[in-house]
């Protein structure tokens, strides 16, 4: 695990380790702080509420467990999507806390996701003359079901695993490519 | 979409909760205050959800069940504009919609992540019997996962989609995935 450098960091990696026995609701501010060994007080100055250390612990999870490989084309893309899904299964306790985190109400101004910005980014250079509409609605189902949301509700909801997950992801990929004009279409091939 | 049986004491704390959470703008209510709105004791919270996720579960549920209920579909291929009209719901009642879109992600039991399934299923398997387990399968956890409430959140939050977009994108998504199916469906029988 990485040296934490200050007090936020610290109690992020110090939940991380408490979430490997018990899920994100039964840690509590009182077991956290013994955990780190400061003072309650001391978490609730930098996260004043569970939703802003919710939000903030899923992206450090993010940043050191589930880093996203760089993409550039549609194969890429589904390679780095793959290998996600492939980690989210060897730790789900932290995919799960990844899941809820992009589901609540937002704490501060958030930022779009990095993956966000890499499919947008994918898609300016693959298809540069397709209108904005289209765009942004591609865009944004491939970025819903490449989200740990995706994972979390086929995992629970379908008992399935990350290879089965993976295999859905890749047909529904397919299903919103096949809308692309067939000018663009040479790149969404697999 | 299966409603659990409640009782009456039961829809006043779920009612009074999710009216709460409107005005707060939090699911962070104490038991006191929902149970000073639902005009009843603080006991009587604590014994019918005895532990907040309990509540919330509960509540969640309550919310997909009345507010957010959908029209019933009579075929797979009217899901895309079943979405629409969610997505209008939802952003209609945003507090609401991020506590149903953050208790089906918590990843516990009871959670139902998937609560349309067994009717996507059913309609699916009345119209396209012939799909294989692995397409069948595609087909309807995509919906599923469209047909939610993670939807909205995040292309309102990643995309920064207002009310229409948003509608337009999920029933759009939606009908990209019926567009493999689209024309295999069963002949009518001759009656």
């Amino acid at each position: 695990m990485e040296e934490p450098v200050d007090t936020a960091t610290a109690i992020l990696a110090s939940a991380a380790v408490l979430l490997r026995e018990r899920m994100f609701d039964d840690i509590s501010y009182r077991a956290l702080a013994d955990e780190v060994g400061i003072s309650e007080r001391t978490i609730y100055r930098q996260y004043p509420t569970r939703a802003h250390l919710l939000a903030a612990l899923s992206s450090w999870i993010e940043q050191t467990r589930f880093p996203l490989p760089p993409f550039v084309t549609v194969s890429d893309f589904r390679a780095a999507v793959h290998e996600r899904f492939r980690a989210f299964d060897a730790l789900p306790a932290y995919a799960y806390v990844g899941a809820r985190a992009s589901a609540i109400s937002p704490t501060l101004d958030t930022e779009p996701a990095h993956i966000t910005r890499a499919i947008e980014a994918m898609l300016d250079v693959a298809a540069p003359t397709l209108n904005r509409r289209d765009r942004r609605r591609i865009a944004a189902s491939l970025l819903y079901f490449s989200s740990a949301m995706f994972w979390a509700r086929l995992r629970t909801g379908f008992d399935l695993d990350a290879g089965d997950i993976c295999d859905a992801f890749d047909r529904a990929v397919d299903t919103v490519l096949a809308k692309l004009p067939s000018a663009s279409a040479k790149w969404a091939e697999p | 979409m299966t409603v659990p049986e409640l009782s009456g004491t039961q829809e006043a704390i779920l009612a009074a909760y999710a009216e709460l959470i409107e005005e707060v703008g939090s699911d962070d209510v104490s038991y006191r205050v929902i149970a000073r709105r639902a005009g009843i004791a603080e006991r009587t919270v604590f014994r019918n959800y005895p532990t907040r996720v309990d509540l919330l579960l509960a509540t969640a549920a309550w919310i997909e069940a009345t507010l957010f209920a959908r029209e019933e579909s009579h075929s797979i291929f009217d899901i895309p504009l079943a979405i629409r009209d969610a997505m209008q719901r939802y952003d209609a009642r945003p507090e609401l919609a991020h506590v149903v879109a953050e208790t089906a992600m918590r990843g516990v039991s009871g959670a139902a992540p998937s609560p349309g399934r067994a009717h996507l299923e059913r309609l699916l398997d009345a119209e396209v019997p012939s799909l294989d387990a692995a397409q069948r399968r595609a087909v309807i956890a995509a919906l599923s996962h469209l047909d939610s409430v993670g939807t909205w959140v995040t292309f309102r939050r990643e995309f920064g989609m207002d009310r229409r977009d948003i509608a337009d994108a999920a029933a759009w998504a939606a009908e990209a995935v019926l567009d493999d199916i689209r024309d295999r469906v069963s002949p009518r029988p001759i009656t």
